[in-house]
């Protein structure tokens, strides 16, 4: 067979936000007229769909609709800090951030409502638009509630920072406390490889990561999707070259990059730990997603050929050496012990 | 050359305009079109993120010198949602959640397009290969073909119309849903703006003079031939920077411009603003540096020689950070294993290669605020060095996120807005500058390249008794995230395990190779490769199988990690469970078994692929397209 199967598997663990420092992120909240809301963070949607993300938070924690959440994304001079797109921190540290601004917001006009309709204000329930009070007759758009409070002298807004309780670490034996949510993940590689050539094709991958709580799974899937390619780039074909500091893979026709050709089908598994100290119970899946990728494939090369890859990218010259070095050792021994 | 008279039906409207031959499509219908949805990403027919249909056919508009396209049909994206209304395929795009930073979109959705109109029944695998030319860094694919296979059932009549519409969510229960992105329709139509889509009025162009050395003293830099240009608003170096120069993520070593010298191939010496591209690239060419060429240093290892060059005069052992973990007594802990392994793993550098080049605009408003428009991952802390590096108050500095098309970690870096602001406060006019694909690549950093070796301890019953690591990484000539990189490698070194007996130390380097910096897991893949594969190899000569080594030594709830932090709840074990049972995986020791296993070939894996071999079958001719 010139083709042989194999299977392989690893583990991972990762912090989620900002690392052996305290981080922090803060956001701005006001329901508006006609039951919409408007969310002001300085949030960096780089991709993985974080505008949605707070737009779903800010409209279950207030009981709008999310289609009808306006985000005002990050200017320096017209948003409040939330910090930097990295770190797998923006789910857990703004979206903690505006699930307590939603609440205050929120509080504002339930408030206004309470003495209104002359009810407790815990018997009031918000949801999808609408406003209504428990046991009663009084149920109206959130619209007409956010009129309600302005005629009253009250707009609803709300405000909030999330932090986190987190210290650097010893300069000499590096104990120290670096995150305070941290994610486990585990995944398993099936690989073709071409014994002809030494081509390794991914057919799959199987990825259970544990998110905390999962606020669009179609955009956790997307992560785990993304970061497993990723990596699968690195482990089988991309290599930023190098000779006496000059780059000989400067444009994409030498600098090669995993195609819809070479990409497996990922079968995510999403687990939910809540974190117990956020106020949603949400953590992050960006990076972590891409850290058990490259070792999982690799015991999977092995697993059908044979042969350990300790030094990356594994490709085709390189794992059709390693094939023809195992068998010439074979063979070898194989003299030997006939001697 | 003469110009053309190009004339042209683009997107239902005849167009006639005067025109250079050798003006590229793209350019044409960017820059003087205004239809910016069909981006740029690498110049060179690669990513496609540029393909729009000639006469009905798919084409990379990079390629595509417009007397090429004289007289013919042209849509761009912007063709397929005119009126506002998604198109079948764009609403699937939507739906199916395959759009993620969406500067490949407009062009995939192009070829995904021609690959429903070129056969409406292709089934996944020919789907794949149709879209083999568009390049996604964000999605790994997957949704994007479930979108198109979404849009092929549509449009064939086989699922009614409304499997495009938003789930309905109950309850106002918005968390947990999968609510179709808010940003997607702008994405898939090519509405929606990044910063080299921007245009300011009398705005100038931006490009940068960049070192051809590894390492060379700077002797003198003379910017006055490009200054007395026509045309020429703005000639920048080191010498324009009125505060206190210096840029990082932990260090703040590297200059906005080379001052004194160079350190890699592709740093910035000097910039020029002018008022066309043809008279900025004029400028830079005539702009007089002279280098005196220093020993380089390409190695870490070499780095850390006596007598390696240094880069940093303050730091002359070339160490950028060393972080050290040590926890027990690992010579005991070898000493008292039955079973020690030692390999060594080794990483390359890689580009993040989002789909977007960098590029950003910056001006000076009417109250004297240096404003930055970029996609930029770190706006706070850019806004911060920055009112040093230009001597102004932070209220003076204001950053404006442009939507970021892909990062990655790769846009964490202030690399290039420095000299955007400089620029902007030189001119006093909006000054644009555009990475292309090749400077991206070279000028930007790199994921650590990493040597790393491993020796690991267990007892015979598969407990891992001791581990140490070395890894050392090439951290190229600036710091950028180094020191974070160095420490989040080293924190998560030693895998989700219980270890009574650790030491773990990285170092990362200068070289003089291009910066390493920022790269999505940050240090924790070049360990995790490392201790992952060398589990296997012990679980091999324990007799174990892969998952039950990890579960041997997993963290349980209330763990204490290397840091000798104290974890909470500690969810390893159920994803192993879940793990294990829904692949299905057939129990046993990692000993090269591939041939005997099982639990291969299941229905949730896709077929391998022969490229190719269905056309040879086919030999419909669309297929050559």
């Amino acid at each position: 067979m010139a083709r042989k199967r194999g299977r392989g598997m690893a583990a991972c663990w990762y912090g989620i936000a900002r690392t052996a420092v305290i981080d922090r992120a803060a956001a701005w909240v006001e329901l508006d007229d006609g039951g919409s809301a408007k969310v002001v963070t300085g949030v960096t949607e780089i991709g993985e769909g974080i505008l949605t993300v707070l737009a779903q938070i800010a409209a279950h924690e207030m009981g709008v609709r999310p289609e009808h959440v306006v985000i005002g994304d990050n200017d320096t001079a017209r948003a409040p800090e939330a910090s930097h797109a990295g770190a797998s921190r923006q789910t857990y540290m703004i979206g903690n951030a505006v699930a307590l601004a939603s609440r205050e917001a929120r509080k504002r006009l339930v408030d206004v409502m309470a003495i209104v309709w002359d009810v407790e204000a815990e018997t009031i329930r918000t949801s999808a638009g609408e406003i209504w009070a428990e046991n009663t007759n009084h149920h109206i758009t959130m619209g007409e509630a956010v009129h309600t409070a302005k005629s009253r002298g009250v707009v609803p807004v709300g405000s909030a920072s999330f932090g986190t309780d987190t210290t650097g670490l010893d300069p000499v034996d590096g104990s120290g406390r670096p995150w305070q949510a941290y994610v486990f993940g585990a995944q398993v590689a099936e690989v073709e490889v071409d014994t002809v050539t030494g081509e390794v094709q991914v057919l799959g991958i199987w990825a259970a990561h544990d998110v905390g709580r999962a606020v669009n799974p179609q955009g956790v899937e997307g992560q785990i999707e993304g970061g497993i390619v990723q990596a699968l780039g690195q482990g089988l074909m991309e290599d930023y070259k190098l000779e006496n500091g000059r780059t000989s893979t400067s444009g994409f026709a030498k600098y090669i990059l995993p195609t819809a050709l070479d990409v497996p089908r990922v079968n995510s598994i999403i687990i939910e730990d809540p974190d117990p100290i956020g106020p949603l119970g949400v953590k992050g899946v960006g990076e972590p997603a891409m850290v058990p990728t490259i070792p999982a494939i690799m015991n999977a090369i092995y697993d059908a050929v044979g042969v350990r890859i300790t030094a990356l990218p594994a490709t085709p010259e390189k794992v059709l050496m390693a094939i023809r070095e195992k068998d010439q050792l074979e063979a070898h021994m194989a003299a030997q012990a006939a001697e | 050359m003469p110009d053309l008279q190009f004339k042209a039906t683009i997107n239902g409207r005849k167009i006639s305009r005067a025109a250079k031959p050798h003006q590229r499509l793209l350019d044409f219908v960017r820059d003087d079109l205004n239809l910016t949805g069909n981006k740029e990403g690498c110049g060179a027919g690669e990513c496609g993120t540029c393909s729009v249909f000639v006469n009905g056919v798919l084409m990379k508009s990079c390629l595509l010198p417009i007397a090429k396209a004289h007289n013919t049909t042209i849509e761009t994206v912007e063709a397929l949602a005119k009126t506002g209304e998604l198109s079948v395929l764009q609403q699937a795009f939507h739906k199916a959640g395959a759009s993620q930073c969406g500067y490949c979109i407009p062009g995939m959705v192009m070829a995904a397009t021609a690959a429903l109109r070129a056969n409406p029944f292709a089934d996944r695998e020919e789907i794949k290969e149709r879209l083999g030319g568009n390049i996604c860094r964000c999605t790994g694919y997957q949704k994007i073909f479930d979108a198109v296979e979404l849009a092929r059932d549509v449009q064939n009549g086989s699922l009614p119309a409304t499997v495009l519409f938003e789930d309905e969510v109950a309850q106002g229960d918005f968390i947990g849903k999968n609510v179709r992105r808010i940003d997607t329709p702008g994405k898939v139509s090519g509405r929606l703006k990044y910063a080299g889509d921007m245009t300011m009025p009398g705005m100038l162009h931006v490009q940068v003079l960049r070192s051809p050395h590894p390492h060379a003293r700077i002797a003198s830099i003379d910017i006055s031939a490009a200054e007395a240009m026509e045309g020429v608003e703005g000639v920048i170096t080191c010498a324009d920077v009125p505060g206190e120069d210096g840029f990082g993520v932990f260090v703040n070593d590297q200059p906005i411009m080379a001052r004194g010298k160079v350190r890699y191939v592709g740093e910035a010496v000097a910039a020029v603003a002018a008022e066309s591209p043809l008279i900025v690239k004029r400028a830079l060419a005539a702009i007089k540096v002279i280098y005196e060429p220093l020993p380089a240093v390409f190695d870490p290892d070499e780095a850390l020689c006596p007598g390696a060059p240094i880069l940093h005069d303050y730091a002359p052992d070339n160490i950028t950070k060393h972080i050290p973990i040590r926890v027990g007594d690992v010579d005991k802990g070898f000493a008292e294993s039955d079973l020690v392994m030692e390999e060594t793993y080794t990483t390359q550098a890689i580009e993040h290669a989002y789909l977007e080049p960098e590029a950003g605009l910056a001006y000076v408003d009417q109250d004297g605020v240096v404003t930055i428009v970029s996609p930029d991952q770190n706006v706070t802390h850019h806004r911060h060095m920055l009112a040093r590096i230009i001597a102004k108050p932070i209220s003076k500095v204001r950053f404006i996120m442009s939507p970021v098309g892909g990062g990655f970690g790769g846009k964490e870096d202030m690399i290039y807005q420095g000299m955007l602001a400089l620029l902007a406060m030189k001119t006093q006019r909006a000054v644009r500058l555009v990475f292309t694909r090749e400077e991206s690549i070279i000028s930007t950093a790199k994921r650590h390249p990493s040597r790393t070796v491993l020796r690991m301890g267990l007892k015979r019953d598969g407990h891992i008794h001791a581990l140490q690591m070395k890894m050392i990484c090439d951290g190229g000539a600036y710091g950028l995230s180094t020191e974070g990189v160095m420490r989040k490698a080293a924190i998560l070194a030693a895998g989700p395990y219980v270890i009574p007996n650790v030491r773990i130390d990285t170092f990362g380097i200068y070289t003089n190779n291009t910066p390493s910096g920022a790269f999505r897991s940050f240090g924790a893949l070049q360990t995790a490769f490392a201790t992952e594969s060398h589990l296997d190899m012990c679980a091999e000569r324990l007799g174990l199988d892969p998952f039950r080594i990890r579960r041997i030594n997993a963290m349980r709830d209330g763990a204490v990690t290397h840091t000798k932090a104290r974890l909470g709840s500690v969810s390893l074990m159920r994803s192993l469970d879940a793990l294990e049972k829904a692949s299905g995986w057939e129990s046993g020791a990692p000993t090269s078994r591939g041939d005997r296993r099982r639990d291969l070939n299941r229905n949730d894996i896709r077929p391998p692929c022969t490229l190719g071999a269905r056309f040879v079958e086919a030999e419909k001719p669309e297929a050559a397209e």
